[in-house]
């Protein structure tokens, strides 16, 4: 679309600028008047964090065809108070800590913006609706909640100007609520992430990926696009200088796929280009020739002997086996009144920052190869990138951009290696951006698991064995795997003083998308099952779920279940604060909630009904009769 | 991604008509553009370039509504934001805003029209449902040697599968004609998986006049969304209600009827056992906003003992 | 049955803190810089979780000076000292004890030249909030002009710092080891309704008590709760990564449904301070260990409030009516 002559005005200045191949305002808006706080997190309408105003109506600046905001007047982000100002929402958000890695903010506070024009005096359920579009992922909500109403009562006058102010020192900065050092620069849209950021001369990188999740790779084929006008390099496995394989325990993912590709959207080559939109169609000119293989997507059956193998070196597709064992589990057992015995069973869940993956790579004056990207292990990355492209270790530099959500999801190396890769190649710098498609394709996800449980307990609660087996599928690559078994193994049985025990986790290769670190790290499936499980056992003894598991909680001089002994517990004090805390009522888990006296309580919310905005028209129409 | 070579905005219908009657295979017509861009990313419909687009979001004759003789005329860039915040559509179309408030979000609702709305046919789209039960005609130009020409086809005619409209090529929906439903409590019901940008599994919209005494259903209008290849309107239950006395039992007994009408290629026990409570709830929030009182539990539970 | 049921369930949790079954180690530089400002560099930086401003707080704290004067060199292989990932629920503990050390070490020399000046005894001298003085002396200077004394008597107080988590490996056959020197306990409780007509559950409530050591930024370790326990209640209710022989059904946030502000529950967060004894600063962690209990709560209270067990998550409003149906079918079978 070369020839199309665009008007309008931009936080308060007037723009006259071709549209440049950005079809989209939001892209527009980034790389034409250079405005980077709307950002990309899905592309599709979904999370609001590209939401501008247009005209004085909040829209997702991700599904607007650039033409379509010709003549209009946009604020963004930036426009919202003056150059090293914040407004009232702003320092709200400051104050109460409502930005956390900052992403999802510039949208948020636009959304909230949008909130209190459209009525300075709604109420919190209303709030809630009129953020709906926007989607966060690290705050929980709650402190965006509070700034909100905050500020409202701010700008409304209910509240003092003075309430935005910071707190005291008091007598100490430790244990002191200091506000967020960095939230100035979130809740403006002035911080930079990976992905915002460019460099004179800088390429654009496109990956393509596999649509097999099995297959032997018979040849590649990259002259075509080569040849396209605008290509600067296309790069493959066979560009890897060094000793290819990165991964957080066991190297065994290479940087590009080399004979054979594992999981659907396993990178396989590599294109930059002058634009983004050549490369994209240089994507189309690769010819990949695959051989498909038949793929194992269960991890019980990739267990039996025979099936398919993902990675020759794992010819029984374990990645990793933890068994633990403390006393005689028989002899437990045989003490116990009753056995309880049952299943449990999680799913694979994507981290879902807001961020997706970017990165940017240059070769610096020195010869340093140098990679900026939102990852959460630079040290191990330029390890293991030394290897990869045979250079000395103070050769390589990793620079750890602002991370825009990370959960143990940047942890691996998954794109960085093709970055440096071409940097390299080219002596240009290179950008890399993930689309949110490729991001939930390409990249690790929570392990799911599959749990089998037998606690045997006497008649008072105090549990006398447990066995606990749990399969985990670890997909395509090992990734963190190994260390997420171990974990989950090692907390799987939970804070309590145990005899007899007998605990396996595994984690198994298949053909699936890759498992990897993810907040908790294998600790959230197990204790799932093991606090189910008491519930159901409490059921059985009829006692109180806070009760059971008191007799059996460890203790100061406790060993756990790896034997170690505990030097300091405050299991005791927390379960007491938590059960005077929430006001619980005393009683045996038996379904007695219709009959229960302590719900509802002022530490609750109400229960959800659409339409706040007008329940109060219609409340106002009642007053106006009265 | 989408990508394209030509961008159109006709500032007029006949402008409008002369566009779309040059527009090519590869072309494309939008208005909010909400449903477009989506579907041209991965794992949908990929990379898609259109030769043109044609905009029809500055169309002069497409703006606003008319209401006159007892029909609410909605043009054709009549967006979702317009139900909640406009108090005569809110009067007269007394469904809508609870309908809008579960489509999508505030931002999505300012740029989404109703007309693109059942233009795109989508099986589990929230627009369709009320505008069947409000006996609701889509009205469509085309050129005809040059001249504008009108047809008028209803709305359960219009949709016929999913995706699937009688819209021609080089036709273009002017506007939705409804019966104005003033003086009617209306209510929809919906179900996802969570409360916002929720992505409808059922939906269900009733319409509801009771007689001056607040007894008798003096007309009932209800329709499902989601449960099928296209929207259904519920004539037969709407027959069963119609003149007779307000009762619990009455409506329940109705209500257990269009757990058949499910037709769904997936999930048609979690959608048969939704919709028999769905209906139910839609009368009684319909009846609610007549100004009858929400039924307490113990007479849900008695009227289905 | 009523079409709403409420209920509440409650789980406990415990978690380790750094790296699992090995030695942790993480490094920091400090510089009392001029201007009373302070440069603290290490390799490490924010993933959201605070981290910067907790380092903040704790330069501040032990160099005297304000958390706005404080200055952090972060994010860089080439420029920093090693501090390796930002993960494991380590930030806290490892790096903000290895800064508590090397502000300290840093401290030494300006305190010694100080002392040396004013002729007291080093151990006597404090300094709090850009203030720094002699205790039972009226001798008292801003940290500006002791850092400007410092220089001028030829001395750079900079300093650093490495800080050990201690942790061994895992016997290969019985699993014995002593994975973590801290550990963090903590409780949740929720509140649920269950809407028995469409399957939904909303959480209404939760109650989150934790143990986190001592808490740098009460407000920040909140933050990390509420942010933990709506993940936790995200892979409870709705989030599902599917996949059909390996090819992806949820491309999108449009399938792959994440929670919005309305699903939230009314958060009540409760921390217990029981200090870490083998670290300086005695903080321990939460970013990880507040999600690990919140959906066998959720769970937990579905049960109490329909007699369902939900043992395969998510709770999808279809997985909730069909085990509700199943609960129907097996009680006629029971009267039948």
């Amino acid at each position: 679309m070369p020839d199309t002559m665009l008007n309008m005005t931009v936080n308060g200045r007037k723009v006259a600028k071709p549209i440049n191949g950005q079809y989209r305002l939001l892209d527009f808006l980034r790389e034409e008047v250079h405005l980077t706080g709307a950002k990309e997190g899905c592309g599709a309408g979904e999370c609001g964090t590209c939401s501008v105003f247009v005209d004085g109506k909040l829209v997702k600046s991700c599904l607007m065809p650039t033409a379509k905001a010709d003549g209009a007047e946009i604020q963004t982000v930036e426009g919202l108070a003056g150059r090293g100002e914040l407004t009232a929402l702003q320092q709200a958000f400051h104050k109460t800590g409502a930005s956390q890695c900052g992403y999802c903010i510039p949208g948020m506070v636009m959304a909230a913006t949008s909130a209190l024009r459209e009525n300075p005096y709604a109420d919190i359920e209303e709030i809630k609706e009129r953020l709906g579009g926007n989607i966060c992922r690290c705050t929980g909500y709650t402190k965006i909640f509070e700034a909100v109403e905050l500020a409202r009562d701010v700008m409304n006058g209910r509240l003092p100007a003075t309430a935005l102010d910071p707190d005291g020192a008091g007598e100490s900065y430790i244990g002191n609520n200091v506000r967020r050092l960095d939230a100035p620069s979130k809740v403006s849209g002035a911080l930079k992430y990976a992905g915002d950021m460019v460099m004179q001369d800088m390429l654009h990188m496109q990956v393509l990926r596999s649509p097999h999740p099995h297959a032997r790779i018979v040849s590649i084929d990259t002259s075509a696009a080569e040849a396209l006008e605008g290509v600067e390099c296309v790069i493959t496995h066979k560009d890897v200088p060094g000793k290819d394989g990165f991964g957080v325990f066991v190297h065994d993912q290479p940087v590009m796929a080399r004979d054979k590709v594992r999981y659907v959207g396993e990178a396989v080559a590599a294109v930059s280009a002058e634009t983004h939109e050549i490369a994209r169609r240089a994507l189309a000119l690769i010819k990949v020739e695959y051989e498909e293989l038949p793929g194992v997507f269960d991890p019980e059956e990739a267990m039996q002997p025979g099936a398919v193998v993902v990675h020759d070196y794992a010819q029984d597709n374990v990645v990793k086996h933890i068994p633990i064992r403390k006393g005689d589990v028989e002899a437990g057992f045989a003490a116990a009144d009753i056995i309880v015995e049952n299943s449990y069973s999680t799913q694979q869940v994507e981290h879902a920052y807001l961020e997706p993956e970017a990165g940017l790579a240059y070769v610096d004056h020195d010869g340093v190869v140098t990679v900026v990207s939102p990852s959460q292990n630079i040290t191990h990355h330029r390890h293991m990138l030394s290897t990869i492209i045979d250079k000395p270790i103070n050769k390589v530099r990793f620079i750890m951009s602002p991370v825009g959500g990370g959960f143990g999801g940047k942890e691996d190396m998954i794109y960085q290696g093709m970055l440096a890769l071409t940097a390299m190649k080219t002596g240009r710098p290179v950008r890399l951006v993930f689309t949110r498609e490729e991001s939930i394709l390409s990249t690790a996800k929570r392990h799911p698991s599959r749990v089998t449980y037998k606690m045997g307990l006497k008649n008072d609660g105090r549990i006398t064995a447990v066995s606990f087996r749990m399969i985990s599928d670890g997909g395509a690559y090992g990734m963190s795997t190994e260390g997420v078994m171990r974990k989950a193994a090692i907390l799987s049985l939970g804070p309590y003083d145990l005899a007899n025990v007998e605990i396996d986790t595994y984690g198994i290769y298949t053909n699936n998308t890759p498992s990897g670190a993810f907040r908790t790290f294998g600790a959230m499936q197990a204790q799932f099952a093991t606090e189910s499980h008491l519930d159901i056992c409490a059921e059985k003894l009829g006692l109180d779920p806070f009760e059971i598991r008191r007799r059996n909680m460890m203790k100061i001089g406790s060993l756990t279940h790896t034997q170690q002994k505990l030097e300091t517990v405050s299991i005791a004090e927390v379960l007491e604060t938590a059960e005077a805390f929430c006001r619980w009522e005393t009683g045996a888990p038996t379904s007695r909630g219709a009959t229960r006296t302590d719900l509802g309580g002022p530490d609750t919310r109400a229960s959800c009904t659409l339409g706040a905005r007008f329940r109060q028209i219609v409340d106002d129409k009642k007053q106006e009769v009265a | 991604m989408f990508t394209f070579d030509h961008y159109l905005c006709p500032k007029d219908l006949r402008e409008a008509l002369e566009m779309i009657e040059r527009l090519p295979e590869d072309g494309k017509i939008i208005a909010g553009a909400t449903d477009v861009v989506p579907y041209a990313r991965e794992g949908r419909g990929g990379d898609i370039h259109f030769s043109t687009i044609v905009d029809l979001s500055r169309v002069d004759e497409f703006r606003g509504y008319e209401i006159a003789k007892g029909k609410v005329r909605l043009n054709a860039n009549v967006v979702f934001q317009d139900f909640l915040e406009d108090d005569e559509l809110r009067a007269h179309l007394p469904c809508m805003p609870y309908c809008a408030i579960w489509f999508a979000d505030d931002q999505v609702r300012e740029q989404a029209t109703l007309a693109g709305n059942i233009a795109n046919a989508s099986p589990a789209a929230d627009g369709t449902p009320p505008l069947l039960a409000m006996d609701a005609e889509v009205e469509i130009a085309r050129l005809v040697d040059g001249e504008v020409r009108y047809r008028t086809i209803s709305i359960d005619a219009f949709v016929h599968g999913p995706g699937k409209t009688r819209l021609e090529k080089g036709e273009l929906i002017c506007a939705v004609t409804c019966r104005s439903m003033k003086g009617y409590g209306g209510s929809f019901q919906k179900v996802g998986q969570r409360r916002s940008l929720v992505i409808s599994k059922v939906s269900a919209v009733a319409l509801v006049k009771t007689s001056a005494d607040g007894r008798t259903f003096e007309d009932v209008r209800l329709a499902l969304g989601g449960i099928g290849p296209v929207p259904v309107r519920l004539t037969d239950i709407e027959d069963m209600l119609k003149g007779q006395a307000i009762t619990r039992r009455l409506i329940a007994e109705a209500s257990v009827i269009p757990a058949d009408r499910v037709a769904s290629r997936s999930r048609v026990e979690y959608r048969k056992r939704v919709v028999r409570g769905f209906v139910e709830a839609a009368i009684e929030d319909a009846l609610v906003a007549c100004g009858a009182p929400m039924p307490t539990e113990e007479q849900r539970e008695a009227a289905h003992a | 049955m009523a079409r709403r049921a409420r209920g509440r369930g409650m789980a406990a949790s415990w978690y380790g803190i750094a790296r699992t079954a090995t030695i942790d180690r993480a490094g920091a530089w400090v510089e009392m810089d001029d201007g009373g400002t302070a440069k603290v560099v290490t390799g490490v930086t924010e993933i959201g979780e605070g981290i910067l401003t907790v380092l903040a707080q704790i330069a501040a704290e032990e160099l005297g000076v304000r958390p706005e004067d404080v200055t952090i060199g972060d994010n860089d292989t080439a420029r920093s000292p090693e501090a390796a990932h930002a993960g494991a629920t380590r930030q806290t503990y490892m790096i903000g004890n290895s800064v508590a050390i090397a502000c300290r070490d840093a401290r030494v020399k300006l305190d010694r030249e100080l002392a040396d000046h004013w002729q007291v005894d080093a151990g006597t001298i404090k300094a709090f909030d850009g203030e720094i003085w002699a205790e039972g002396t009226n001798k008292r200077m801003t940290v500006e002009e002791a850092i400007d004394l410092c220089k001028k008597r030829g001395v750079v107080p900079v300093g650093s710092g490495s800080f050990t988590a201690h942790g061994t490996g895992l016997d290969p056959v019985d699993g014995s080891g002593a994975p973590w020197q801290a550990y963090v306990f903590g409780c949740q409780v929720a509140e649920v309704e269950v809407d028995t007509l469409t399957g939904e559950v909303q959480v209404l409530g939760m109650w989150a008590v934790h143990d986190v050591g001592r808490a740098i930024n009460p407000r920040g370790v909140e933050g990390q709760i509420e942010g933990g326990i709506v993940q936790g209640l995200g892979q409870a209710l709705m989030e599902d990564y599917q996949l059909d022989k390996g090819h992806t059904t949820t491309h999108g946030f449009a399938k792959y449904i994440l929670p919005t502000s309305l699903d939230i529950p009314q958060i009540n967060t409760k921390l217990v301070e029981d200090r870490d004894p083998r670290s300086p600063l005695g903080a321990k962690g939460i970013g990880e260990p507040a999600l690990v209990p919140t959906a066998p709560a959720i769970m937990n209270a579905i049960y109490d409030a329909i007699g369902v067990r939900i043992t395969s998550l998510p709770a999808t409003p279809e997985a909730i009516l069909k085990a509700l149906e199943e609960k129907e079918a097996a009680a006629l079978q029971m009267t039948g």
